[in-house]
């Protein structure tokens, strides 16, 4: 048999040449033809730790646009593509991340992130590189608020939309003693805000406020404190992993009989992770796969998303899902509508533009704070499915329109200075 | 204020026992072999997502406490022989780096099997629910976890104490080289040892999966804990491990009381104090890392 020696000298040279392409020396030339070909947008998610479930639902969201955008020619005749980095919920790393995205992938836009604190660094990276970036996922106030850019949208709620959106629906339901427990950053901080805000107009009191450290995973010691203080009550504003310990133990401590629960907003995903004694209560709602009150009746589009969606990946949609769709299609359709992939051009024709999409009724990224305005629905948690899905944990109760529970254009135009180049 | 110190207090104590069961297997691994296990917490979550499989699976809880964990020490042996033996005559160093590199493969390897969402694993009726006592109600199954410690420890104890084995266990930790050329295997008594460890985070993690939630990062939540209740304890102290596990409960819910939002900082400000009265820890050997 015969056989090729490699001689030490063009080992050398291939190690070197391996190295060389392992290290992404090539990405440096310029690669003929492709640039030409697809529009590369940058998706920035969570893949490990506590937001992991929630950054892959939003990816599935994602890449459904983007699929249903290159069947049908992708954009100016070019294919569209996904550039996925794991931001690790660390807004140091995902700045990180956002400038390797735009100076060496070439991404025309930025989109994706689940904590509100890694959207706030995305957010103040894209504005210096003057890149777009649509926050898909990422709640505080900031983003379209104290923090706005030109350059940057915010698809789901704003803080302030969940908390004036469940305020106002659970004030009917209970008394106006609120007990929180609040996760201690920027996210849980703008919950805080919006509450009271929504206190102060039906004239209740906060008879508790625990800060609880970000990836606590023992609330035995502020449950504690619950009893004493009577509430009529008790809002949950921790997410992730954290909803999940902060509910189960709540059970455990026999408070989930004793106290009315419920919060700005709930997701499937730390839902599907509790037993069912342990769900319960009223919960802000993003969007919801079964319900005519998210869907709308008649919308083929939304009943054919969650029916594709489900054969696809297996498992229902969740809100994640849908910002993530939204956000992949408006940013898609409006580089065809202009025909550019100029930050400035796509940020113009984004701006109150309304558009019917994957729920009921018809939105727009309002042109003041580029804030999506869109319904908000508030929910009763089935513990147990209903028959014959026990998936289907949401029973949907109320639906807000977005001009009632998001601050007005003037008191947006008070903090926030687009301020375009 | 006053009537929160009590239920604090207690809510501390029976937190504290928790924190002392993950504390004793970490350090049983410490004394023998030098090696820092970063990936005891993934042995927790290993343990708490094979009880959830064979609960789904209709076996008994009460059996599951104890087949969980006795599955993952198969898992553990396996690893000790084929991973961390080769280091032992390396710094501690190398198999803290290569332990942080299996809990970060372990990770991926639960989201690959079990998923990224949690998944609801909750304890038997029987210890569910929360029963009076008196000046709070709390729950049950908080009771039987200190419970469990107790018989834990007692059996540890005796272990060490009354068999042979556990003996030689001891002797090792004082003098390797002697106990081997005494004619003992010290290869066994190594992955006995590191077994014996990996038992008791296989214990805490199924226990740690009815209190909290199950997700692929839940045990990698309760190392830093641990960690540091081996360093208040002393290393090379079991026992030190029980009242640094007792310390840290009290501090975290004590804070909590005052100023909730620093109750994760306590641990780590009582941590500095110990170290800096007494570097060792309180009730440590000296010297144990050279």
């Amino acid at each position: 048999m015969a056989r090729t020696v490699l001689s030490r000298r063009s080992f050398v040279t291939l190690a070197g040449a391996g190295t060389a392409a392992a290290f992404g020396i090539p990405a440096y030339l310029p690669r003929i033809g492709e640039a030409a070909d697809t529009i590369k947008i940058g998706l920035l998610e969570p893949y490990t730790g506590v937001y992991a479930g929630p950054g892959e639902n939003e990816t599935n969201g994602f890449q459904m646009a983007v699929d249903a955008w290159n069947k049908r020619g992708g954009a100016m005749g070019r294919k569209v593509e996904l550039v996925k980095e794991d931001e690790q919920n660390d807004p140091g790393v995902a700045a990180q991340k956002a400038r390797k995205l735009v100076n060496q992938d070439k991404v025309v836009a930025l989109v994706g992130t689940v904590s509100s604190a890694v959207s706030l660094s995305v957010a103040g990276v894209s504005n210096s590189l003057n890149t777009l970036f649509i926050d898909s996922g990422g709640h505080t106030d900031d983003v379209t608020g104290k923090s706005c850019h030109w350059n940057v949208f915010r698809t789901c709620h704003s803080t302030w939309m969940e908390t004036h959106a469940t305020g106002y629906s659970l004030q009917k339901r209970f008394g106006k003693k609120w007990f929180f427990i609040t996760p201690d950053y920027a996210y849980g901080h703008a919950l805080e805000s919006g509450f009271k805000d929504v206190l102060a107009h039906i004239g209740g009191t906060v008879v508790g406020n625990e800060l609880t450290p970000l990836g606590t995973t023992d609330f035995s010691s502020y449950l504690t404190k619950i009893d004493a203080a009577k509430p009529d009550l008790v809002l949950v504003f921790v997410q992730g992993d954290d909803y999940t310990n902060c509910l189960k133990q709540m059970n455990q401590f026999g408070l989930l009989k004793k106290y009315p629960v419920g919060g700005p907003q709930v997701e499937l995903e730390p839902l599907y992770g509790l037993p069912p004694e342990a769900r319960g209560g009223y919960w802000g709602v993003e969007w919801y796969y079964k319900s005519e009150k998210t869907l709308g009746k008649n919308n083929k589009l939304a009943h054919a998303f969650v029916a594709d969606y489900m054969k696809r990946f297996n498992k229902p949609p969740t809100a994640r899902s849908c910002f993530g769709y939204v956000t992949a299609d408006r940013l898609i359709n409006a580089m065809a509508e202009t025909k550019s992939t100029e930050s400035v051009k796509i940020a113009h024709a984004l701006e109150n533009t309304r558009f019917t999409s994957i729920f009921n009724g018809s939105a727009y990224y309002r042109k003041e704070d580029h804030q999506l305005m869109w319904p908000m629905w508030v929910a009763k948690i089935r513990p147990n499915g209903t028959p014959g899905d026990k998936d289907d944990l949401f029973d949907v109760v109320d639906i807000n329109a977005p001009e009632a529970i998001e601050q007005t254009v003037a008191q947006k135009e008070a903090v926030c200075k687009l301020g375009y180049p | 204020m006053i009537e929160h110190l009590a239920p604090q207090l207690f809510n501390g104590l029976v937190l504290g026992a928790f924190y002392a069961i993950v504390a004793l297997g970490l350090s049983l691994i410490m004394n023998l072999t030098g090696t820092i296990n970063m990936a005891h917490g993934s042995f927790m979550t290993l343990a708490g997502y094979l009880a959830y499989t064979l609960v789904q699976r209709g076996v008994p809880f009460w059996f599951v406490l104890i087949a969980a964990p006795v599955i993952t020490v198969l898992v553990g042996v396996f690893v000790e022989r084929g991973l961390v033996r080769p280091l032992y005559k390396r710094e501690p160093f190398y198999s803290l780096l290569m332990t942080f590199g299996l809990s970060l493969i372990a990770e991926e390897i639960f989201r690959l099997i079990w998923g990224s969402n949690g998944v609801p694993f909750s304890p038997p009726a029987a210890l569910a629910g929360a029963a009076s006592l008196g000046f709070m109600s709390f729950p049950i199954f908080r009771i039987f976890i200190a419970a469990v410690l107790i018989v834990a420890i007692v059996a540890l104890a005796l272990f060490l104490t009354r068999t042979r084995f556990g003996l030689r266990l001891r002797a090792a930790v004082q003098d390797t080289e002697m106990i081997a050329a005494l004619g003992t295997n010290t290869q066994v008594l190594y992955a006995v040892n590191f077994g014996l460890g990996i038992f008791l985070a296989g214990i805490a993690g199924v226990l740690a999966a009815g209190m909290l939630g199950l997700s692929p990062t839940s045990g990698n939540a309760l190392l830093m804990p641990a960690f540091v209740t081996v360093i208040i304890g002393g290393m090379g102290s079991l026992f030190g491990s029980i009242v640094g596990g007792m310390l840290i409960g009290i501090a975290i819910s004590m804070t909590t009381l005052f100023i909730p939002a620093a109750s994760e900082v306590s641990m780590y400000v009582l941590m500095a104090i110990v170290l800096l009265v007494r570097p060792r820890g309180l009730f440590g050997e000296e010297g144990i890392f050279g």
